[in-house]
């Protein structure tokens, strides 16, 4: 029974895992290129969250289609706060750059409420489900689950046989080198924030066949923080360790989420998010630099 | 003598702290307003003990509040019936600055290890963390939190309680800013404050130079903390009487301390109070005009002083009275 349950919740901590893989892409992109750790990462998760459930209750547009309109408006949200802010604090302090992209995840989130108000939404995309006998996946999920891979496969090939892509690696590598090279490094910059933050909040969108109904406002914090435990875990400057980190993710969330609804007198939702900020202590105190990456 | 006026900016600290007391106490109609900017003023100074200082930002701060207020509520709700009666105040104190002692040391021994950006992950969590462990687990009645306005006016009396909530509260707090006041002018003055200048202009080089720089990074994490807790004991625990793990864990606080000790100047003694004095008072007018765009407003606020003033309020006069007989008072 309990193995039933247990094998269960983990094919869909993997299908869960591979679209927190995808949200947290946009964090290691911008970490790996700008060397500036995105802080308002969850906000902007937020915003892709809302942008799908706008477009499916006013238009009835279904929520993969909202995918390319999450992706302009999050690349030009990040032009924008770019060229406003991040650009001009590169050189100083890392904390003047934390400062920022914190304000920014709070700017979002007052707009929204503004916007929004405060109040829980959902929408429900009404689609049929995979009946696999042990555990019954519906097809929306599953589509969320392509669409990560999708996109993932996307950025490995831009990043791995464009010219732009190249570029952008050659920046990771080494900006002195790159900028030799007549590379503009300035635009791989603005291009790269622009890039990490389109795919987050594409990653809202696809996130939202996740949660039914818990679209607010200031959702975004715990997924800053599920963004930070995956990240870490496969090296927080890699997009594809990124990939593989939100599957591990996927398989202890709900791993421990099954085996903390074993013990009496926990509550196992509470105790899952617990567990995940101590897992990002724990990585963080033996490897901060990921644990999925070879030496 | 000589030794006496190393300390003598702490005099604009206590004449500022003593108007507010003063102006409080004269009109009890605006009691509320200067027992709130009297919280700002000691957030502020808590939490650039250690921000100021080092360079470091705890994104989790507000955690250190949470505790603290649970330490407070703890004592009330488990040993009303004790016949304590005020000493249960104490010992909420002394519990707050317990639990968030641990909870700092726990915190610091993973996130005093790293540095810049990895510090900043480690803590961001912090206080999502302890309420989900909180809630999780069900430790103090978990989610349900504690109310303990009963309990309290049976162990102290109804007369006591009412004045233990709506003044001695605030006192406390105005006790607790002059605390971080002074042990933040403390530190600057001796060892401690030189070390963590040294380690924020160049971290590698104090270390070179033989600075044990994870010592001195703890004792700022946990006077900061156990500051914070204070804070949380008084201001809202023993004002509110009652507990609720999701709002002590909130966010918001860690929020306003960062944009009081930016908009003040981070690493001065007199920033906090300045930028408490600017951000209470634009706060309690919004709340009038523009009523829930506070922080629509102070976020990009942020931003702006990052970009263009870093230095802050203080920073910026710092550098007009160079030279002045002012500058011995301004820091």
């Amino acid at each position: 029974m309990i193995f039933e349950q247990l094998s269960g919740n983990l094919l869909q901590g993997v299908v869960l895992g591979g679209v927190y893989g995808m949200a947290t892409m946009g964090l290691s992109l911008i970490f790996g290129v700008l060397k500036v750790v995105n802080v308002g990462h969850g906000a902007f998760i937020m915003v892709g969250a809302y942008v799908a459930l706008i477009l499916f209750q006013t238009l009835g547009i279904a929520p993969p289609l909202a995918v390319p309109v999450a992706l302009i408006l999050g690349m030009a949200l990040g032009m924008l706060f770019y060229y406003t802010s991040i650009k001009k604090l590169l050189k100083g302090p890392e904390l003047a750059s934390l400062l920022a992209t914190f304000s920014i995840g709070v700017i979002l989130e007052e707009v929204c409420k503004q916007l929004f108000t405060s109040e829980a939404r959902g929408y429900h995309w009404d689609l049929d489900k995979l009946d696999l006998g042990f555990t019954v996946l519906p097809y929306s999920k599953l589509i969320a689950f392509g669409g990560s891979i999708l996109v993932g496969l996307l950025l490995y090939l831009w990043f791995h046989k464009t010219r732009a892509g190249m570029a952008m690696r050659s920046v990771v590598e080494d900006d002195e080198g790159a900028r030799v090279c007549g590379i503009n490094v300035d635009w791989e910059y603005a291009l790269s924030f622009s890039i990490g933050i389109g795919l987050t909040v594409v990653s809202g969108v696809l996130l939202t066949m996740f949660i039914p109904v818990g679209i607010n406002p200031y959702m975004g914090g715990g997924y800053t923080l599920k963004a930070f435990v995956i990240a870490v875990l496969g090296g927080l400057a890699s997009p594809y360790g990124a990939f593989f980190g939100g599957l591990v993710f996927g398989l202890i969330e709900n791993g421990s989420y099954t085996l903390f609804a074993q013990i009496p007198g926990l509550e196992p939702f509470a105790m899952t998010r617990f567990f995940s900020f101590v897992m990002l202590l724990v990585i963080l105190l033996i490897r901060p630099t990921g644990l999925l990456r070879g030496k | 003598m000589r030794q006496l006026q190393k300390f003598s900016p702490i005099l604009p600290v206590i004449l500022a702290y003593g108007v507010l007391l003063g102006i409080g106490l004269a009109y009890p109609g605006k009691w509320q307003l200067i027992a709130q900017l009297a919280f700002y003023c000691a957030l502020g100074q808590a939490f650039n003990l250690f921000m100021g200082m080092t360079g470091y930002v705890d994104f989790g701060y507000v955690a250190f509040v949470g505790v603290g207020t649970y330490g407070m509520a703890v004592s009330i709700y488990y040993l009303y019936d004790k016949g304590l009666g005020l000493g249960l105040v104490l010992i909420g104190l002394v519990l707050a600055a317990v639990f968030s002692t641990g909870l700092s040391l726990a915190v610091g021994a993973v996130a005093l290890r790293l540095r810049g950006a990895y510090f900043a992950i480690a803590t961001i969590g912090v206080n999502e963390g302890f309420r989900y462990l909180v809630e999780g687990a069900r430790i103090w009645n978990g989610a349900d939190g504690m109310i303990f306005s009963r309990h309290l006016r049976k162990a102290v009396g109804r007369e006591t309680a009412m004045a233990l909530s709506t003044q001695w509260a605030d006192i406390v707090v105005f006790g607790v800013a002059v605390l971080a006041a002074v042990l933040t002018l403390v530190y600057m003055r001796n060892k401690v404050g030189y070390a963590l200048t040294a380690l924020r202009e160049d971290e590698d080089a104090a270390k070179v130079m033989g600075i044990n720089v994870t010592k001195y990074k703890i004792i700022a994490f946990i006077t900061s903390a156990v500051l914070a807790g204070l804070l949380g004991a008084s201001a809202w625990a023993l004002k509110l009487t009652y507990v609720y793990p999701e709002d002590v864990f909130q966010i918001h606080y860690t929020v306003e301390a960062i944009i009081i000790v930016l908009l003040g100047g981070a690493g001065t003694l007199l920033g906090p109070i300045v930028g408490a004095l600017i951000y209470g008072f634009s706060k309690y007018f919004l709340a009038i005009v523009l009523p829930g765009f506070q922080l629509l407003i102070f976020a990009p606020v942020i931003i702006v002083i990052i970009v263009l003033f870093p230095e802050g309020t203080v920073g910026i006069f710092k550098k007009k009275i160079r030279g002045t007989a002012l500058e011995k008072f301004i820091i």
